[in-house]
């Protein structure tokens, strides 16, 4: 990750837009950062846990999305301007809180919502839009069209925030978020920060200080005052303008990632001239005069955005309350057909979209070259399906897992969650996980099969969760488990990390988001304290964990924990040098005949174990083999050997 | 009917699903997908070969008894009802530390200790059972180990994975201890040998033990469990007919329970065998009804001819001849057990020419219906 | 500093290869270097989930005008940069053109795919053939194999940067180069300046 600290205003820096947003709050004065882990917004909370001491913020890993918003509205409270950042899945997780804050109102402290969306679920389980939530709470909302905007726009908020009196929220995509660009830098604030929760709000009030949204409805008449202040703001934003002719053939009205993909596709066209972009920064409330001032640019219009709908319902449903004689173009988006109103767009959809509007015909290459490469393509390029990586310890547990199940013979199966584990789902895991939801949603659906007994269930239900997800969202869960006695095996796979998003910390490895050193909270301690039965096991002895699979299946009587110890092998790889040196002994190897047919390539499914067709035998790929010799004791011939490294 | 290629997945469908399966362990202990546990055989991953050596030994899937007859004997099938018996006679030990953990007459373990120290074998595929009266596989090497082995189960046990397990390159001279259906699987073997395991040919003896039915693993141990303190249990007993007991010999007394009780735990592949006195061993044994303390021992096969000699010239079996009573009444029940077998088998298949899994002309089958 | 003009603005490079390569390493190297000698530069990536063993593609836009998207246009890439064999062909496949230009490290590194049966890898020869017919001009850098003799894989990154470089097609020079080299890589820092060297000899000897 970058330095986004650097001293050095008026500079050009190759930034993310997450660090870019983390410099904007840096410009800002922010003294407090809280997030969860969370692609694509991981590197916002994690560059400014870098420079967290040199800068003097603090800056904190919470256990999940709705306590790092909640901290965030407190350091408001006391006049510490704030951020909480998150990936699409945390609004849902923070909706309930901000439902109330938007009512209670903020502190002092200006605080901003930062939520970058992953459209096409690139790296998550949904795609979601979470813009229509500005809508639907009445939270102010904007999204920058660029890198430079990321950090201006996070700035500006805070003065907003403040001037206003209630959050603001700024939506990013994957696109933005983790793609880099140039990002002119500001100046760096060198003022002094202090916190302090004011117990009178005025003088000339006898009450103290509150922050409740009662009474609601008055409150609710606040908010839209204040909504309307927005607007006002929004207005003259110098983040919404026109780009284009006075006259144009086709206006795109675009928001986000979408304005560098708009402008892509036109000027691939070479439509500079004849097509407008209008470019939106501020989106909730709606800048209605400018939206208004520009409409009549074209008759026809085109709205460009990622995932959902939302600047097109907005601007359609602003246009309806306008005079008859005002002018009415002819909308063009996801309504009509010509843009999706899923997945990501990129600048090809747009040309398409374009060229379908105005009937043009785009060809971006040779005719006869594209067949030739698309062919050659096709029939050349084998699939790449996602896998754990070599070593991973997840590898050995679902293989454990899928033996126990089979051995014990009752249908038994895996309800998953959310992590680097989810791709059991597929072969990597032996197709063992079964449902996979949000955070926390596996041990909630073990829950109610648990207690479905008396409806002659009787199947063996295991809920696998990462470590990080455990403490996240499962610890309600294992209780409901206890407490209704609903009979599942919780299997928490420790390995040390929160893996998928970046290795970050949490609150079972130590160590704060700061790197400082901190209490463990033993996830085998507090599972007894809650009065579950709790076996830990080292996945990489397969025999030992699959036995004790076994045996808690075969006990029964209500909810039991079988955590699975092992460090990441990301994590330990970097540190450590390969434990083993694992090779295939080829006089052993039967390969493809009776007694194996190629266990080790076919099914095991190690990506550092290669099958060797010529010779008839399985092979290892030093590159990628971490030496954790797994695979020897899978072997069902004794072929594969390990030698201490 | 004609022997067809086919892997793990007819296995499950046609031999375990379909209820034929006798775990007698010839599928499992080779390869990493179907494995024994607790009383039945798991499927762990699918196997994609479509000749699979699963489906070629198990005992019940197609078998030429006369080809199979002319691996052992050179002779097709025969009509004896207890099969090819070159001598039928009674035996007992004589060695007093073996009459002692000895289920009758001790036979089997006397030969299996004079084929080691004679070194015929080196090694011995039986059944143990523990302390919590389970049945393992295991391949003993000693007499001691032999010794330990010593005295009926009555449970069905996967002893060929022990077998299976040995790895190809192994030397080892070897015995096996089976009931009818596991010297079946053996035989098969013998007649189409394996790879990537221990050479069939290395077996060089083949001890058959009479059996009418055997009983399900989980199910029947189960039962025991809630009925009887298990660690108190010395041995186990079925007195022949008309006792109709199943006997529990404990440290505190005996117990019997109702045969009928029992018979509830049967393997239902049994109904489907035919073989009583597994005909196709080099010497099969079993008890003397009526006489306590004595074996019914069968001698088939040269090499079981030979091990007989050697055993009475050393003085470690006592023999006698075995009272024609006792031998008439063995051939009625041999006779007994195919001819049930042979209606369960067509009224299950509901074809008179569709046997399932046996191979027999319809003229031997139209002479057993008579 | 005077920014030079570039021969087609944007310039659009892409740098494939297979999640845990070191792909966004690259990108970053080139992109911090053209940053600081003033060029508006774009860089997209894919990755989060496709580092579990996936395919991964930096787009790296290189302009003097302005701020491009993240994404190269279908057809539009001047320069393929492919760490993998068949990455390299999946990227002409869908961004290649007559005119591209692409440097190819033929190490494969088999998907579970591959491995798992379902899929054939194709032959490699067969393959480097293809992606030549499909290419202006190719240079083959075994930068894996010459990263081993080096002491570990790991120096293939700095060797294929090199190689770029050493190639001329990006407006860059080893002097704007090295400093950033120095202050990217975590450790081994001399070793990856002599892997950078090698790759610019290695590309320069194809000539």
């Amino acid at each position: 990750m970058a330095n986004i600290n650097i001293d050095a205003p008026g500079t050009s820096q190759l930034f993310m837009g997450n660090e870019a947003i983390a410099r904007g709050a840096l410009e800002a004065g922010i003294g407090f950062a809280a997030a969860y882990p969370g692609t694509p917004s991981s590197e916002i909370l994690g560059s400014l846990a870098s420079v967290a001491k040199e800068t003097g913020i603090y800056a904190e890993w919470s256990v999940n999305e709705k306590v790092a918003m909640e901290a965030a509205a407190g350091a408001s409270f006391a006049g510490i301007r704030a951020l909480a950042a998150m990936k699409q899945n945390g609004i849902n997780v923070v909706s309930d809180f901000l439902a109330n804050l938007v009512m209670s109102g903020i502190g002092k402290g200006g605080l901003v919502l930062v939520s970058c969306d992953d459209p096409s679920a690139i790296s998550s389980s949904n795609e979601q839009d979470t813009r229509p939530i500005a809508k639907w709470l009445d939270i102010p909302l904007v999204e920058p069209g660029d890198f430079q905007e990321a950090k201006d726009m996070t700035k500006w908020l805070f003065d907003l925030s403040e001037e206003i009196g209630t959050l603001f929220m700024l939506r990013s995509v994957t696109r933005i978020a983790h793609a880099r660009g140039n990002v002119v830098l500001g100046e760096l604030p060198k003022k002094e920060r202090r916190a302090y929760f004011d117990q009178i709000h005025d003088l000339k009030s006898v009450m103290p200080t509150t922050f409740m949204p009662v009474p609601s409805p008055l409150r609710h008449f606040f908010l839209h005052m204040k909504m309307d202040k927005a607007r006002q703001k929004f207005e003259a934003s110098r983040f919404n303008r026109y780009v284009g002719p006075d006259k144009a053939d086709l206006l795109i009205v675009t928001c986000g990632s979408c304005w560098l993909y708009s402008q892509d596709a036109v000027k691939t066209l070479k439509l500079e001239d004849k097509v407008g972009i209008l470019k939106l920064g501020t989106l909730w409330p709606l800048p209605e005069k400018f939206v208004e001032s520009h409409l009549g640019k074209s008759q026809k219009v085109l709205f460009v955005e990622e995932i959902d709908p939302f600047l097109e319902r907005s601007i359609m449903e602003f246009v309806a309350s306008l005079p008859s004689t005002s002018p009415r173009p002819t909308f063009y988006g996801k309504r009509s057909g010509h843009i999706n109103a899923y997945g990501e767009l990129n600048p090809d959809l747009v040309i398409k979209a374009i060229s379908n509007i105005l009937g043009l015909t785009y060809q971006p290459r040779d005719a006869e070259y594209s067949d030739k490469a698309e062919a050659a393509a096709k029939s050349h390029v084998p699939e790449r399906s996602m896998t754990f990586c070599a070593g991973c310890p997840h590898r050995a547990t679902f293989w454990a897992i899928k033996n126990a199940l089979k051995l014990d013979g009752r249908n038994g199966f895996v309800t998953g969650d959310i992590g680097c584990y989810s791709i059991a789902l597929g072969p990597a895991g032996f197709f063992q996980v079964r449902t996979m939801h949000c955070m926390g949603g596996g041990a909630g659906v073990a829950n109610g099969l648990g207690k479905l007994g008396q409806f002659g269930f009787n199947q063996p239900v295991l809920a696998v969760v990462g470590d990080s997800t455990f403490y996240h969202a499962t610890i309600p869960a294992l209780i409901n488990g206890i407490y209704n006695q609903s009979d599942f095996i919780l299997v928490i796979l420790d390995n040390s990390a929160t893996a998928m998003t970046g290795f970050q910390p949490h609150p079972g490895t130590g160590m704060t988001a700061m790197g400082e050193p901190t209490k463990v909270v033993s996830m085998e301690a507090l599972c007894r304290s809650l009065g579950a039965r709790v076996k830990v096991c080292d996945p990489f002895d397969l025999k030992h964990t699959t036995t004790t699979l076994l045996d808690m299946m075969a006990e029964g009587g209500g909810a039991k924990v079988a955590i699975m110890r092992r460090q990441c092998e990301l994590v330990r790889g970097k540190k450590e040098k390969p434990p083993y040196k694992v090779q295939v002994d080829t006089e052993k190897c039967i390969g493809e005949a009776c007694g194996c047919d190629r266990l080790c390539t076919r099914v095991f499914l190690c990506p550092a174990l290669i099958w060797d067709k010529k010779a008839g035998k399985s092979k290892i790929d030093e590159v990628i083999c971490t030496g954790c010799g797994v695979c020897t004791d899978i072997c069902p011939q004794g072929a594969i050997i390990k030698e201490a490294a | 009917m004609v022997a067809v290629a086919k892997g793990c997945k007819e296995i499950i469908t046609d031999v375990i699903d379909a209820g034929l399966c006798a775990l007698c362990g010839a599928c499992t202990g080779n390869c990493p997908y179907l494995v024994y546990y607790k009383g039945r055989i798991a499927l762990l991953d699918n196997c994609t070969l479509s000749d699979g050596l699963c489906y070629k030994y198990c005992p019940r899937t197609y078998v030429d008894m006369d080809a199979i007859s002319q691996q052992v004997f050179g002779v097709p099938y025969s009509e004896e009802e207890i099969g090819i018996a070159r001598e039928a006679l009674m035996a007992r030990t004589t060695d007093t530390r073996i009459r002692e953990e000895a289920q009758y007459g001790g036979v089997v373990t006397t030969l299996l200790s004079l084929a080691l120290a004679e070194g015929l074998i080196d090694k011995v595929v039986l059944t143990k059972t523990s302390d919590d009266k389970t049945a393992s596989p295991v391949l003993a090497q000693s007499e001691k180990e032999v010794l330990q082995c010593a005295g009926s189960n009555y449970m069905a046990c996967p002893v060929l994975s022990a077998y299976n397990q040995i790895p190809k390159n192994d030397v080892s001279k070897l015995g096996i201890v089976g009931v009818p259906c596991q010297v079946l699987a053996v035989t098969k073997m013998k007649k189409d040998p394996p790879i990537n395991r221990a050479t069939i040919s290395n077996v060089k003896l083949v001890i058959g033990l009479f059996c009418t039915w055997a009983l399900s693993p989980d199910k029947f141990h189960r039962f025991l469990r809630e009925k009887l303190d298990l660690s108190k249990v010395k041995k186990f007993d079925i007195p022949p007919p008309p006792a109709n007991r199943f006997d529990v010999y404990t440290t505190s007394g005996e117990i019997s329970l109702p045969l009928d009780e029992i018979r509830k735990f049967t393997m239902p592949t049994c109904a489907y065998c035919l073989d009583m006195t597994s005909e196709f061993a080099d010497i099969s044994v079993g008890s003397v009804e009526g006489i306590e303390g004595w074996n019914t021992v069968i001698i088939r096969t040269t090499v079981g001819a030979e091990l007989m000699k050697a055993a009475k010239a050393k003085k470690k079996l006592e023999t006698d001849k075995l009272p024609s009573g006792n031998l008439t009444h063995l051939k009625e029940a041999a006779l007994l057990k195919k001819k049930r077998a042979l209606k369960e088998i067509i009224q299950r298949s509901g074809d008179e020419n569709n046997l399932i899994y046996v191979g027999l002309s319809p003229e031997f089958v139209k002479k057993l219906q008579d | 500093m005077t920014t030079k003009q570039l021969a087609k603005d944007p310039l659009n490079l892409i740098i494939t290869g297979v999640g845990g390569q070191g792909n966004v390493m690259i990108s970053l190297i080139i992109g911090n270097a053209l940053v600081r000698e003033g060029y508006s530069v774009t860089v997209g990536e894919t990755y989060g989930a496709s580092q579990r063993g996936g395919p991964v593609m930096s787009h790296v836009r290189i302009s003097k005008e302005t701020q491009y998207s993240p994404f190269i246009p279908d057809g539009c890439a001047d320069i393929i940069l492919g760490m993998e064999p068949v990455e390299t062909l999946r990227m002409l496949g869908r961004y290649g053109n007559p005119n591209v230009l692409t440097i190819i490290n033929p190490r494969p590194i088999y998907s579970i795919d591959v491995t798992g049966g379902q899929a054939e890898y194709p032959d490699l020869d067969k393959l480097v053939q293809t992606v030549k017919k499909l290419s202006a001009k190719t240079w083959v850098i075994n930068a894996t194999e010459e990263a081993q003799k080096m002491g570990s894989p790991m120096f293939a990154n700095a060797i294929l940067i090199g190689a770029v470089i050493g190639s001329g097609v990006l407006p860059l020079d080893k002097k704007s180069v090295e400093p950033v080299l120095c202050e990217t890589f975590p450790k081994e820092i001399k070793t990856n300046i002599e892997a950078f060297n090698q790759g610019m000899r290695l590309i320069k000897q194809l000539r």
